[in-house]
């Protein structure tokens, strides 16, 4: 699915399947002077081409772990690598985010006055590269997660599986290296959810990328290569004992 | 998918903000077209009256502030002018603005000394030139003999004086078209100002040099105090009303500017406000925050553009309108040119990207995550 992508050109080349892709250390993320603590001294390593799911309960800190991770926030401590660069060296935060992140949201996010093939193009905007080549790439993506004849229909016209499957050609589309994924399942009911993961699966199996996906789902993180529980912002290495 | 294709978009999903802000944009922009291109209008039909009368000075008395020069006795003033060196003619000339009835608007009546080179640029439509100076009759423009239903032969009051209509008459300018022409004498005896006059026409012999006209001016300065020599430009320029036009079609310009950019402004806050969360997901995507600042930028200047282009086409038709009127026949001939449009163009281009600014800016700076937790 990685076809030819002339608009981007990775500022961080890739490295080999098992060496670290992502490294956390100590990682932070404090409000109020310190008083509220939504990720408090997280230490994990994400290798390439892992499926990793991040468990705990509402308020536990995943989502702002992954908020993080993917640059849409900044820790207030600890030190984050992405294949051994620090993530404090990064000068464009939003070109290194397109370049190596896809992300996909509980609730889509997906644009409803635009078709579902133009929501996949969304993140090419203001790219370098091929219009034509950049709509073929978006067409082959729909058309391997089946919805080939959905092409054209703006997010309303969609089932709640079809907008997800949309919201994943959208994060391929820029061929990242990691698929940062909040609850993706969270809106689906049980037959969908199960499509989604199949296919989410699939393609990184594929395609050979890394995962990182918020759930709380035990049916889900079932799917995982490993799962990282947290609780009250913090590594919970007991999960047990809380269930 | 192209940005402005975006842009384009974004707008469609809100027609009623997006047509409302349109509108206001053009009705401000619309304004300015009437207005400046009047204003413009005026004076370059001034400027016309007085080029055809084919005048080289004009001597007046400066220190009215009146919409028409303040009136003299013209006697001394002429003797003297016809003194000086290369001055070939002095002709006295009386402008008023008199209603002809209750009904009709009040209109330019000029009293032109009789048979003197200012009647030679008329063309007579109809009836004839006054026969003698002191003949009660009158001439009417073009366009007044069509809003007072007047021809050859009819009578017309003005100033409690029955007048005669001895003919029709057509200039090249549109205030003349638009007049009423007496003899000076009539003039002067109608509005009960004997012996004045507002300007001393000056024609010169043809061989004065530029030198010698600029002394002559000086000489009239120095020798005839509260009198100035100036060119018929000069004194358009000068001239109250068009003074007053041009300052209220600046202002326009100011108050249209203000309006428009504050109307951008505040729909472009209100549309990023509300798509505060899409924003945040097109940063989570990879958009840059200046490719953010494009689009909001974008849809302000699309709104700005559109509103002017719109406006452009409705200042001109209610120019042609208003010229239409009644009230306003025979006053107004609007000037349009294309650098004033395109000006009026760039003026929304301004107005879209300074309205845009400060919103463009506030999106960009959205912090991703926050702004995908919006509600």
């Amino acid at each position: 699915m990685n076809g030819p992508h002339s608009g981007l050109r990775k500022t961080v080349s890739s490295s080999r399947p098992g060496d670290a892709i992502l490294r956390l250390e100590d990682i932070a993320l404090h409000f109020d002077e310190g008083r509220t603590k939504a990720v408090n001294g997280i230490d994990v390593e994400v290798r390439e081409g892992e499926f990793v799911a991040l468990v705990g309960p509402s308020g536990c800190g995943k989502s702002s772990l992954l908020n993080i991770i993917g640059t849409l926030d900044s820790a207030t401590g600890g030190r984050i690598y992405f294949r051994g660069q620090p993530y404090s060296t990064i000068s464009d935060a939003s070109l290194f985010r397109r370049q190596h992140f896809g992300f996909i949201f509980q609730s889509f996010h997906l644009i409803p006055t635009l078709s579902a093939l133009e929501n996949v193009i969304v993140p090419t905007i203001g790219c370098a590269g091929s219009a034509k080549a950049l709509k073929e790439r978006a067409q082959g993506l729909l058309s391997a997660l089946g919805l080939q004849d959905r092409m054209g229909h703006e997010p309303g016209k969609l089932s709640g599986g079809e907008r997800q499957r949309v919201a994943i050609a959208r994060s391929l589309i820029n061929d990242p290296d990691i698929i940062l994924a909040d609850e993706p399942t969270g809106s689906l009911d049980s037959i969908n959810a199960a499509e989604v993961l199949d296919l989410l699966d699939g393609i990184r199996k594929e395609n050979g990328l890394t995962v990182v996906m918020v759930t709380h789902a035990p049916e889900v993180s079932a799917r995982a290569d490993r799962v990282v529980h947290m609780r009250d912002g913090k590594l919970d290495t007991n999960p047990a004992e809380h269930t | 998918m192209r940005l402005i294709d975006f842009a384009l978009g974004n707008l469609a999903r809100r027609p009623a903000r997006t047509a409302l802000t349109v509108a206001a944009i053009a009705l401000g922009i619309a304004a300015v077209v009437a207005l400046t291109s009047i204003a413009w209008g005026f004076e370059a039909s001034w400027q016309k009256a007085n080029d055809a009368r084919g005048t080289d000075l004009i001597v007046t008395r400066m220190a009215s502030e009146n919409s028409l020069p303040s009136a003299f006795a013209a006697l001394e003033p002429g003797k003297t002018l016809l003194g000086y060196p290369h001055v070939h003619q002095v002709v006295g000339l009386l402008s008023e603005m008199l209603s002809v009835n209750s009904k009709a608007p009040p209109m330019f009546v000029f009293g032109w000394e009789y048979n003197s080179y200012l009647w030679d640029h008329l063309k007579l439509l109809e009836g004839h030139w006054p026969a003698s100076d002191t003949e009660p009759v009158v001439l009417v423009g073009s366009v007044a003999a069509a809003l007072l239903h007047k021809r050859t032969g009819d009578t017309l009051e003005l100033e409690g004086h029955t007048l005669r209509v001895a003919g029709v008459f057509e200039s090249a300018a549109l205030v003349e078209n638009g007049a009423l022409l007496l003899t000076l004498t009539q003039a002067q005896l109608i509005t009960d100002k004997p012996g004045k006059v507002n300007v001393l026409n000056i024609k010169l012999d043809g061989k004065a040099s530029d030198s010698e006209i600029e002394e002559l001016r000086t000489r009239v300065a120095t020798s005839m105090p509260g009198f100035v020599a100036i060119t018929s430009g000069e004194l358009v320029s000068s001239n109250a009303i068009v003074r007053v036009s041009k300052a209220m079609s600046d202002a326009t310009i100011l108050i249209a500017s203000l309006v428009g950019a504050l109307v951008v402004f505040n729909t472009m806050l209100m549309s990023i406000s509300e798509r505060t969360r899409e924003i945040g997901v097109l940063l989570a995507l990879g958009w840059q925050r200046r490719t953010i600042m494009q689009l909001v930028c974008g849809e302000s200047t699309i709104l700005a553009l559109a509103g002017g282009m719109i406006g452009i086409l409705l200042g001109i038709a209610m120019t042609v309108g208003l010229e239409h009127l009644d009230l306003m026949r025979g006053k107004i001939e609007a000037v349009f040119s294309v650098q004033f449009l395109l000006a009026v163009l760039g003026l929304s281009l301004f107005l879209g990207i300074a309205g845009g600014l400060y919103p463009a800016i506030k999106a960009a700076a959205l912090l991703p995550s926050r702004a995908l937790r919006h509600e």
